[in-house]
This record gives structure tokens, sequence and C-alpha cells, in this order.
């Protein structure tokens, strides 16, 4: 048997104002609650309120047998009540048909499995105890930030007891030349790992429209045909599970409506129903299909989903990230120990991984993306509001 | 007396300094009675004229055939000039053939400008090179605005204006004044390019007079540029603004402020140097702030980031006059490390907003400040010890900021407008 498991991360930050230095000490409003507003209304009408019309409609005409999971951020989930509660009453609409797995990850989408391993916890408690109040659902998977994953982390998820599965994202680099399709089990025998196969899902994620791809235009029956072929390998009736794991703005954002995104999912899907020897399946619906004990795996140094480096540098690979990162961390930890509410609300709004993607100086195509996906004119201009935002706390800290 | 004033900078179009002596000495002359013509880089073909204080603060524009359009402020103009269609094959600068009418002061004697130099100019401006042919609109718009304005003189500021002064002086036969604010010497440290090399050395030979902002400057065209030692005048800046200083207390810390284009010329990466420096040698803790935007942003961004001291060394970007003001206001001490600085605006700023100031001894300001440390720009274990020496001794900082905000009161455009007016005069019998 094939499965797929198809998984989307939807998410958006709460982008920071243009703070100037001038306003130190003057203005609170650190965050752009006219640009957010903005694209969490322009993504809303090109993707969440069609996507999730189609996503109900293909579980509802495949009874059920169609099934994805979702991981939706904390920061979504408020500015989704906040900005368009028709928004959020639609993914409650398809979360309640009960095909869709919610994953747990950190609140506000940060990093702070490498910074700051208790603030890391604590933001992953938050995140579950958000879903459980907000759709009544108690996760036993978990995908960090970007996928990103390292051996460490695993052990730090001991200590929460009802996560099972991780995903990761099925680096060349950690499987060396062995196959995403097999579940893998972590270096520790804690967790179950499910590898994105990240050709497959790149082909829809990134290429899809890419007119210039060998492959444009990919139709439903050549995707499906790629799919068939990667089960032929297997002799030994082991089954496989291909994980399709993207943003969800791919539906309508990434990948614009005019590129028929929508039309080639919803054929694909039909297409698939079809086979008898595929079917869709929920990440922690794995343990209890595999037929086979994993193989172990190690990864001794973080790899995540994003750039071609698959590695950390989207976010850590110049001075400014690091810089900002950990003096926003830094004084996360002084604003716990002075129990300052607002404060630590705040930022940890800040360690949301935006902020430090935008702030990425790379070289010219992976900066062509991390430029597209940024509202500043440059890295340097969002790191002087940055580090103008932490310096008023910094202030307001010592109040 | 009617100027004819060449400039490429005026309030609010401000890159660096030249627009801000520009707008005080040209309303300083105003205020004497000077009648100005100004013509700047706009993308309209319009001068504009400034008869009064106020309108030097305010020019409304002309169109060149004198008939007074709308009175559109000059903050609404645009202000760089597109790219030329035909910037490959652009025809060279006419001179009209139209014969002369005799000003009416009757100018001393005036070199003849040669024709091989004006036919120079227009060879080297013809180049297929943004800055060149942007020079090369503004020339041929000035030849053909300035045909109908009347004046008894062209002044011309920087090299940008230099090839319009020469070919003007060639038509009108009237005397030319270039006033030179930054040599290339300067901007590049060393070698520059070679084409604003050979405007500057052609627009200072070229001219009856030469202003030149201060001894620094005089000494340097003198020897690189081989300018006859009579024909040079001295005339520093001063300065003028209309905001009240006050001081802001903005963070609990003392603040040290660089302020000025993030460029090799005005010693960006020295302060930082230095910042370093009081970082790992003094106890308490200071802010840093740079001030400014440039091309080495990024790596003095990255630099001082890497030091992994978060928000102690701070970045400000572009900065408006006001808020130029407001980043003053904040400050204890400035320090202009400049590598070479024909005057420094800056420093007399600093003074005026009650900063205790440290500029290099590399700077044209220096040579008439007294309350201040000079220090040599590279010397980065003195200005060290100068701040550290401040910060623990407030009596001493208070004591330098009170005498620097007194002293720069005797900077007065006014005086500076008199001896340009004596300049002229020299030019007429």
């Amino acid at each position: 048997m094939l499965y797929i498991i198809f998984y989307f991360q939807i998410h958006q930050p709460l982008r920071i104002n243009k703070y100037k230095i001038f306003d130190i000490n003057k203005k609170t409003d650190y965050f752009d609650e006219t640009l957010n507003q903005h694209i969490f209304n322009k993504v809303a009408e090109k993707c969440y309120i069609p996507a999730n019309k189609l996503f109900k409609n293909l579980v509802e005409i495949s009874e059920g047998r169609f099934r994805i999971s979702f991981s939706i951020t904390g920061t979504f989930i408020e500015q989704a009540k906040k900005y368009r509660p028709d928004v959020h009453e639609s993914f409650l609409e398809l979360i309640k048909t009960g095909a869709i797995e919610l994953i747990n990850e950190t609140y506000y989408h940060s990093l702070a499995s490498i910074f700051d391993w208790e603030e890391f916890l604590e933001q992953v408690e938050l995140h579950k105890n958000l879903i459980e109040k907000e759709f009544g659902m108690i996760p036993t998977v978990f995908r960090n930030t970007e996928l990103i994953y390292f051996d460490k982390l695993s052990d730090i998820l001991l200590n929460l007891p009802y996560i099972k599965t991780i995903l990761i994202e099925g680096a060349d680099k950690i499987l060396k030349g062995s196959s995403p399709l097999y579940p893998r089990v972590s270096y520790n025998y804690g967790h179950i790992l499910l590898l994105k196969h990240y050709r497959l899902s790149d082909d829809i994620a990134f290429r899809f429209s890419d007119k210039s791809w060998k492959e444009y235009p990919l139709t439903a029956e050549k995707y499906i045909s790629w799919i068939k072929k990667l089960s032929l390998t297997e002799k030994e009736g082991k089954n496989l599970y291909l994980n399709l794991f993207m943003d969800y703005e791919t539906f309508g954002e990434h990948q614009w409506k005019e590129s028929g995104i929508f039309e080639f999912i919803k054929k694909m899907v039909e297409l698939l129903l079809k086979e008898k020897n595929i079917s869709f399946l929920l990440p922690s619906e794995v343990n209890y299909t595999l037929n086979y004990t994993p193989k172990t795996l190690f990864v001794p140094e973080p790899t995540s989903w994003a750039d071609i480096e698959r590695d950390l540098s989207a976010w850590l690979s110049n001075s400014l990230q690091w810089n900002a990162m950990k003096t926003c961390y830094e004084l996360l930890k002084r604003a716990k120990e002075k129990n300052k509410k607002e404060l630590i609300n705040i930022l940890r709004n800040l360690t949301t991984s935006d902020h430090f993607y935008y702030m990425c100086i790379k070289y010219f195509q992976d900066g062509d993306v991390h430029k597209y996906f940024s509202p500043y004119s440059s890295p340097e201009e969002v790191y002087r509001y940055y580090m103008n935002i932490l310096s008023d706390i910094e202030e307001r800290l010592e109040e | 007396m009617k100027v004819l004033m060449l400039t490429w900078e005026y309030p609010p179009f401000i890159v660096g300094g030249l627009g801000i002596a520009c707008h005080g000495l040209f309303k300083a002359l105003a205020e004497k009675g000077i009648k100005i013509y100004m013509i700047l880089p706009t993308k309209e073909k319009v001068f504009f004229e400034i008869f009064s204080p106020l309108s030097a603060d305010y020019p409304v524009a002309k169109m060149w055939n004198k008939k007074q359009i709308e009175p559109v402020p000059l903050k609404f103009y645009e202000f760089h000039y597109l790219e030329p269609e035909s910037a490959y094959f652009s025809p060279p600068i006419k001179l009209l053939e139209k014969k002369i009418e005799i000003p009416k002061l009757s100018p001393k004697e005036i070199s003849e400008v040669p024709i091989e130099i004006l036919e120079r100019i227009n060879f080297i401006l013809s180049q297929n090179d943004h800055l060149f042919l942007n020079v090369k609109t503004y020339t041929e718009n000035v030849m053909e605005i300035s045909e109908k304005i009347d004046f008894d003189l062209i002044h011309s500021h920087d090299w940008l204006t230099y090839p319009a002064g020469l070919f003007l002086k060639k038509y009108f036969k009237v005397p030319l004044i270039t006033h030179i604010h930054a040599t290339e010497f300067d901007r590049a440290l060393g070698y520059g390019h070679p084409v604003i090399h050979e405007i500057e050395y052609l627009g200072l030979n070229g001219a009856e007079r030469v202003i030149a902002v201060s001894n620094y400057t005089a000494n340097i065209i003198k020897e690189h540029y081989k300018v006859p030692e009579e024909k040079i005048r001295v005339v520093y800046n001063a300065f003028f603004t209309e905001t009240i200083p006050k001081k802001i207390k903005k963070f609990k810390e003392p603040v040290i402020l660089f302020l000025g284009r993030l460029t090799i010329q005005k010693g960006p990466r020295i302060f930082l140097e230095l910042a370093k420096k009081i970082i790992e040698g003094y106890h308490k803790k200071i802010r840093f702030l740079i001030a400014g935007a440039g091309e080495m942003e990024r790596e003095l961004m990255l630099e001082a980031a890497s030091l992994g001291i978060g928000t102690q060394i701070m970045f400000t970007g572009f900065l408006t006059r006001t808020e130029v003001e407001s980043a003053l206001s904040m400050s204890d001490i400035v320090v202009m490390p400049s590598a070479s600085e024909p005057f420094g605006i800056v420093a007399l700023e600093a003074m005026y907003f009650g900063c205790a100031l440290i500029v290099s001894k590399q700077s044209g300001v220096s040579e008439i400040i007294e309350n201040a440390y000079k220090v040599d720009f590279w010397d980065i274990e003195k200005m060290a010890k100068i701040v550290i020496e401040l910060l623990e001794n407030s009596e001493k900082l208070k004591n330098l900021q009170i005498k620097a905000q007194e002293e720069v009161k005797n900077f007065k455009w006014s005086d500076r407008a008199e001896k340009i007016i004596s300049i002229y005069q020299e030019l007429f019998n």
C-alpha cells in the first residue's frame, strides 16, 4: 500500500511597524496592523476561503477517504479571529468533517528550539492548549517551525509525552540516498519521524507554474504516474508513506488560481481515490499501519525545509539575524523574570521566524524568494526597526 | 548685483552638506540685496528667483521665459533627470551663436575660455554614463534657461555645475566664480574618477575666482589642481536653523553619535572601531548611534551585529532634516572622524544642539572652532580616551557642551555673505 500524507502549514506573522529610533519611549505600536490586516485579507481571498471550500468538497465526495493534516499557528488564529471571522469559521467547518488532523507546533512559529528550550516547550504547550480550546483536539503529531529537526529536539520533546510523531524534511544530507517513503524512528527511539518527499512536494509547491521547468505544464495524470512509479521499487510488501508537505498558501497565493492549481489538486485527488493501492492517511495513523520496524535516523545538525541548503541559514546565516534573535531571547528571559506579561507576549510575537527571514542576505536565487515574502525594502531596513523595537522594550523592562 | 547660482542640491533635495550650505549662503546674500537666480537639476526647465530671505526658504519656480507659472514650491518638483532616450547618440552641447548683450555691470578682464575646453567637456560628458549624461542635460538646460535671465555673474557650486558655468561664461562673457565644497580627492580618498578630476581642474582654473570652504581645501586645490593662489579665497561655512535647541533623554545611557553619509570619506568604520574599543574597555553601558545612509551600511551593520551586543550600536538609516536635529538633540557626544572633510557642517550643528564634539584634524571646520577636541582621523586610541574622560567627568562634559553652544553663535552666514560680496566686487570696475 502507498499512503499519501498531505500536510499543510498555515501561518501569518505579525509583521513589525516601521518603527524609527525616534519612536523609542514614545510609541508602543510595534506591529503593523494595517499591513497585517491587508495581507491577511488578500491571502484569505486568494487562498484560505477557496482552498477550504475545495478541500471540504473533496472530503465530502470521498466520504472521508480524502484526509489532510494542518498545522495552524497561534499568530494565524489570532489574526483570523480579529480580521476575518469568516476565515476562522471556514476552518472550523472543514475541521468538523473529521477528516482533518491538527498538528502541534510552536504557538509563535519561532526558532525557540535553537535558542531557549524552556521557552520552546512553553510555546509548544501554548499551541497545544490553543488547539484544544479552539478545535477540541489533542494533537499527537508535532512539526517544528519550518520542519527544523535535530536529534536533541526529539530528546526535548520527550518532556511532552503526548507527542508520538514528528514531521521532518527528507533532506538528502540526512537520508544519504535512502528513501523518504519509509518512516523512521528518532535516534532515542522516542518518536516516529515522517520525512517530506521534497521532490514531489516542491513540484507542486514551487515548480507548478514555472514555465521554464521541463515538466511544465504539470497535469494530474502525469503527477499520478510519478507517484505510481514510487511503489515499483518495493518488493517486500512494506507499506510506503508519501509525505507531501507544503505551505497551505501554495493554493492560490504562491501558485495563483490562474495557474490551474485548484483544478490540478481536485483532479489529482479524484483520480487517486480510484486507485486500489493508494490511499490517503493522517500522520497519526502511521503508527497503526506500519507493517515493519522502522530504522533509526540520526540527525546531528539541524535540518529544515527552507532554501537550497535545508538548514537554518534562512534565519541564522548573518550577524544581523543572529544579534537580533539573541537579543530578543535575552529580553524575553528578563521579561519572564520580572513577570511583565504584556512584554512577554510582545517579545514572543517577535520570536516569529519571519522577522529573521526578512533579514536574510543570501545569494541571488534564494534571496529572490526571501525578497518576494518580505514587506520591507532591504534586510538592513527591517533590522533597524526590529532593533529599535527591542531597545524600547529594553527601556520598558528597566522601569 | 544679479548672480546666476548653479547648484545641484537645495533643500528639500539634500544629499550632503552642499544643499545646506547653499541655503544658508543664498539666504544671507538675498538679505544683503543680491538678486539670485538659481538653476537646479529639476526635470522641468525652470529657475528660481531668490530676492528675499523668505524666498530662500521657499523658492518658487519660474519658467525660463519669465512667465510666472503657478507658484509651485520647489519641493513638488521631480528632481533628478531621467536618462535621455538618445543616450547613445547624444549630440554635443551647442554653443548658441547669438550676439552678446553687454551686461549692465562692466566686469574687469575676463579670461577667455578656449573652445577646445568646451569641446573636451562635450566629449567626456557624452559617454554612456548616467551621472555624466545628467550633467550634460543640466548644462543644456542651463544654456536654454539662462538666455532669458539678466545676470552679472555666474556662481557655480561643485563640479556637477562647472561645465554649465564654463559654457555660460563663454557665451555671455560674464565672470565665473567656482565654489568648491568638496573635491574628488575627499570623496574618493585618493584616486577618484579621472573625468571628475578633469572637470574640477577645468572649472577651477577657468574661473575668475575660486571660493574654497577652508584652508584645508584651498591647499588641496593648490596642490592637486594647480590653481594659482591669487585666485583662491577662503570662505568658511556657517550654520543656521530656526529650531530652538533642546536636549531629549531617549536612553538612560549616554549617547555617542556619528552623523553623515556612510561612505569611506566620512569615516564610519573608524567610528565603529571606536565604539568597539570603548565597549571593550569601559564598564558602563553606552549607546552608539550611526546615523545616515550610504553604500557602507551593510558591511558596518554586519560587523556591528557580529559583536553580539544587542542594541548598543544602533543604525538609523536615512534621516530627514527634522530627524537629523532630533538625533543631535538626543546625543551627548558627536564624533566626526572624516578622513578628508573640506568643511564639515555637522560639527557646527552638533555644537548648536549642545553636543560635545570630537573632530578629525583633516577637516576644514577644525580650523575655526575652539571648543572641540581635534584628533587625527586614524587616532582611535586618543578618541576613546577623550570619550571615556568626558563620560567619567560629567562636569567637564557639560562645560564643553555649553561652551560649544556659545561658540557656534559666532559662525554667521551674514558674515560669510559679506565676504562673498566683497569677492564679487573684486571682479567689477
